[in-house]
């Protein structure tokens, strides 16, 4: 590997620009997209078709700025501001149900600094609990965590942290995410196997028992509708059905090669707000299956430097970190793409770097300076690419 | 490498393995909600992203036997403006109102109503249309349709009928052969936004329509239009109610002409005409539904839709009768006294001092009422009704035109001799006019009961393939000896005898008036009518006029035979030049 070959210098340091240059692609991918969905509602609705295209740039812009700062500051500098992060996170949450507290088309996640500027805690709480489960394994011993106590320890502030997420905010989905990332970094810093595979085996168990019961029992709650419509969307194509239906439409009729850059129809209007979470099936329909699957590989490329990164990180702090990273691009891309073709029931989720939104895009791309400068400290020498 | 060990790094290469299989999962949903279920989710689609306009088919033409155009499309636009496309809404209301002399407020109201599209005016001019479209306004649209247009209006109107909205037939031929002249509508698919906004990049795809089949009348619009004149000047001339006349060609039932005045326009079909109007003050507003009694007795033509008493013109039948079973010979003669008594009635000849004697061939020139009665018993009631029905008398016609009248007659089982008296001098029931003449043809013609028909043949508008109508004709309903002794008696008629005033130098013509009463009989009103043929040995041409409520002189030798006499005048010659070319 070219790398390698460079061993021979001293104080050279590596550098993932592999990483670097698929978050740029996928940006720069997303912009075009965002342009692509959005600028016909834009049009009709605020005259103005590069409203959300320019919104996003902006946003990009101080992402580049954060991530640069991330990328330069050496990552153990954060291991001290770990609870502080926690406490702000719970601050923040509750803040949300203050005067600062901003609802967008029903839910109240959003808080307002000033002016337009707003941001989701969701997305701190996120970055909080990633540096907050690296500090506190760091500091378990392997037989500590090993056992059911010192891994309920672990779990338990991102566990309140989801809770609060999906209780205060009414934000299921992050909190789902917040919940998925502290168990992955667990089961990695973790060295048993056992319990883990028995958890999962129960999740899955106990999901197949409510779609069970949802399909078999005449129940009017609302989440079993939800379940019920959620197998058979036509059920209810005007209500809950409606956006998974649409999207459904538009991923179906873009077929292997799609309908080209700009073609789609679900776009106007047919799919509301399609730059934002449904931004998937958009692409689906206007690239097709190929530039699906190559949506995929970008991401896939993605976690893969992640995973490499962290394999070769120089402690555990960093790989967990990394980790936790990893996991949170992998199961936002999954929830997401999981939603979009209805394989899961419906909650709003986004793409990471693809779908509209400032702050998401802010905070992903401090996560990635996080681990370019994971990846910058990485001792080449003793180190397998 | 503080805690860092190799265990760590192996469930990071799981978890990433983990979180891989899910993304293949994943993929494999992708490929079979985009390969396997696309033909079903495109479609849904598609349903849900397009809309269809209909693209109105030219309807058939109607052309007469010279190929001269009687119903023929125009070309109208329907003005709309799209809310949203609007760019300027006093410039467009401006526009419109002044080309289309409409009411600035009225048109701005509906400029600056939010809907999808609202229409401004329909029916417009093409010339009209060209203009706004030439202005260029951004959210008006200018619409292309067709719609029905007569070129000679009120021309033949009750046989035509007329459209609707929809450019559907409503009535005369324009409903009997709506199917051949209808054509399919185009249809245009566009592609639209949530908000039903279409969409002018995507382009639209056409189902071009087809034209409608071009129909070919029988009807010769030279003799219509001055058998209309001629019905119109005896009805001025003798105050009449209405008149019919009816001319045709007796081998064949190929109608030429066929007028009943007062006629209406029918490119206003729901204007009512001065003529109905003077009677029924109120006038009609509205084109759909509630067409009032006056508009439906403006459509009626009597010709075929009314039934009258025949009166004399039916001893034709009587005398066809009467030699057919050979009750009665053209010498034997008669004694008419004035009446005649059957039973305990006794019946008027119209010549109350009577006609003396006279031979059958006398009678008939004389229309002697006595005669025909003892003709009539001499056939008696079983076989008279047996002719009745023989000659076609009791079936409609047949003719090509919605709505025929069937006759009025008596049951057989209650007709006794006076009953049968009266029919045999045409009273006491009641047939079509198109029915007299259809009847009188066949006996007239060798005995072939033709079938009267307007419709000559339809041309495919795609194929340009020429289908002809085949109309029905039954043989024998009367003997060849029979039918020629008929037109020499109806010569005479003619030459010698009552239809005197319809002899023309140099023709040959045979004929039977008739005066008969309107019912009821106390009105005091009557119905002129005479019917004649050229030439009488070798019939090429029928006509039939009814003049209905004449005032002054109402006999039909007096009124209706002139009528025949000028038409035949006119259209002989012309007909001859058609053969000679």
């Amino acid at each position: 590997m070219p790398i390698r070959k460079k061993n021979k210098t001293k104080n050279q340091s590596f550098f993932d620009y592999t990483l670097l240059f698929v978050v740029i692609f996928l940006i720069a991918f997303g912009l075009i997209m965002i342009y692509s969905t959005s600028s016909y509602e834009a049009t009709g609705q605020l005259g103005d078709s590069t409203y959300y295209l320019r919104h996003q740039f902006v946003a990009t812009i101080a992402g580049t700025f954060v991530m640069f700062i991330t990328t330069m500051i050496d990552y153990h500098r954060w291991e001290k501001y770990a609870f502080i992060g926690m406490g702000v996170s719970i601050i923040l949450i509750f803040l949300v149900l203050t005067p600062m507290g901003v609802e967008v088309n029903g839910a109240r996640r959003w808080i307002r600094v000033v002016g337009s500027l707003q941001f989701q805690p969701a997305e701190i709480v996120k970055i909080a609990v990633i540096l907050f489960c690296a500090s506190m394994i760091t500091h378990f011993s392997k037989k500590k965590l090993a056992t059911l106590k010192g891994a309920a320890i672990i779990i338990a502030v991102p566990a309140i942290m989801a809770l609060l997420l999906w209780q205060i905010t009414d934000n299921l989905s992050s909190g789902i995410i917040v919940g998925g990332i502290a168990v992955v970094m667990l089961f990695v810093a973790d060295s048993d196997y056992k319990k883990y595979i028995i958890a999962f085996l129960l999740v899955v168990a106990i999901g197949a028992g409510v779609v069970y019961a949802a399909t078999h029992m005449q129940s009017d709650s609302f989440r079993m509708g939800r379940i019920a419509i959620w197998l058979d969307p036509e059920k209810d194509p005007d209500g809950i059905g409606f956006q998974t239906l649409q999207a459904l439409y538009a991923i179906g009729s873009g077929g292997i090669f799609g309908k080209g850059l700009g073609g789609s129809m679900q776009k106007l209007g047919f799919l509301p707000e399609a730059q934002n979470d449904m931004i998937f099936s958009i692409i689906c329909e206007e690239l097709g299956l190929f530039g699906a699957l190559a949506v995929i590989l970008l991401f896939v490329l993605l976690i893969w430097r992640c995973m490499v990164i962290a394999n070769n990180s120089p402690d555990l702090f960093g790989a967990l970190l990394v980790v936790g990273v990893m996991a949170h691009f992998a199961i936002q891309v999954v929830l997401n793409i999981a939603v979009v073709t209805n394989t899961m029931p419906n909650t709003g989720i986004s793409l990471p770097f693809i779908s509209y939104g400032g702050t998401s895009e802010m905070f992903l791309m401090a996560e990635i300076g996080l681990v370019l400068n994971v990846s910058r400290q990485i001792r080449l020498k003793d180190n397998v690419m | 490498m503080k805690g860092f060990q190799i265990y760590h790094k192996k469930k990071i290469v799981f978890a990433f393995f983990v979180l891989l299989l899910m993304l293949l999962g994943l993929t494999g949903r992708l490929v079979y909600v985009m390969v396997f279920q696309s033909e079903y989710y495109s479609q849904k689609a598609l349903e849900l992203h397009e809309r269809e306009r209909s693209i109105k088919a030219a309807r058939g033409r109607i052309l007469d036997k010279n190929g001269t155009v009687i119903a023929d499309n125009k070309v109208v636009c329907t003005i709309s403006v799209i809310h949203s496309q609007i760019e300027n809404p006093e410039e467009v209301a401006g526009v419109l109102s002044k080309e289309l002399e409409m009411d600035y407020e009225t048109v701005l109201k509906k400029v600056q109503k939010y809907s999808s599209m609202e229409r401004i005016k329909s029916n417009v001019d093409k010339s009209v249309g060209d203009k706004i479209r030439q202005c260029n306004l951004s959210g008006v649209k200018v619409d292309e349709d067709y719609k029905r247009f007569y070129p000679y209006s009120s021309l033949a109107s009750k046989v035509l009928g007329f459209t609707g909205g929809d450019n559907q037939g409503i009535l005369g031929l324009e409903v009997k052969y709506d199917e051949q002249l209808q054509g399919t509508n185009g249809t245009i698919l566009t592609l639209t936004d949530a908000k039903g906004l279409e969409l002018d990049y995507t382009g639209e795809s056409r189902i071009e329509p087809i034209a409608g089949n071009d129909l070919t009348l029988t009807l010769d619009m030279n003799i219509q239009s001055y058998a209309t004149q001629l019905a119109m000047q005896v009805m001025e001339a003798k105050e009449a109610e209405s008149v019919s006349l009816i001319v045709m060609n007796p081998n064949n039932g190929a109608i030429l002409a066929m007028v009943d005045v007062p006629e209406y326009d029918l490119n206003h079909p729901f204007e009512l005409e001065y003529a109905y109007k003077e009677k029924t003050p109120e006038v009609l507003q509205s084109v759909s539904g509630n067409t009032t009694e006056a508009a439906n007795k403006m459509w009626r033509n009597a010709c075929i839709n009314d039934t009258y008493e025949p009166g004399s013109t039916f001893k034709v039948i009587t005398a066809a009768a009467g030699l057919e079973c050979k009750a009665v010979r053209l010498d034997e003669q008669f004694h008419c006294p004035g009446f005649c008594i059957v039973e305990d009635r006794k019946i008027r000849c119209h010549k109350t001092q009577g006609h003396g004697s006279e031979n059958f061939l006398t009678a008939t020139m004389n229309s002697c009422n006595p005669v025909f009665i003892n003709v009539g018993l001499r056939v008696g009631i079983d076989r008279y009704y047996e002719y009745f029905k023989q000659f076609g008398l009791l079936n409609k016609t047949g003719i090509d035109l919605p709505g025929e009248a069937g006759t009025i007659m008596h049951k057989k089982e209650d007709m006794g001799l006076v009953e049968l008296a009266t029919v045999s001098f045409g009273q006491s029931f009641q047939i079509t006019p198109i029915q007299l003449i259809t009847t009188i043809s066949s006996l007239i013609n060798g005995g072939h009961r033709v079938t009267p028909h307007l419709a000559d043949y339809v041309t495919d508008s795609v194929t340009g393939n020429v289908t002809k109508f085949n109309y029905s004709v039954q043989d024998d309903i009367v003997s060849d000896e029979t039918s020629e002794t008929l037109r020499f008696m109806l010569e005479k008629v003619v030459s010698e005898g009552g239809g005197k005033k319809a002899y023309i130098e140099g023709y040959s013509i045979g004929g039977k008036t008739a005066t008969s009463q309107t019912l009821p009989r106390s009105s005091g009103q009557y119905i002129a009518s005479f019917i004649g043929f050229e030439p009488a040995n070798d019939p090429q041409i029928i006509a039939l006029v009814i003049i209905r409520k004449p005032q002054g002189v109402y006999y039909g030798g007096q009124i209706a035979a002139p009528v025949i006499k000028k038409l035949y005048e006119n259209i002989l010659p012309y007909l001859e030049g058609i053969q000679y070319n």
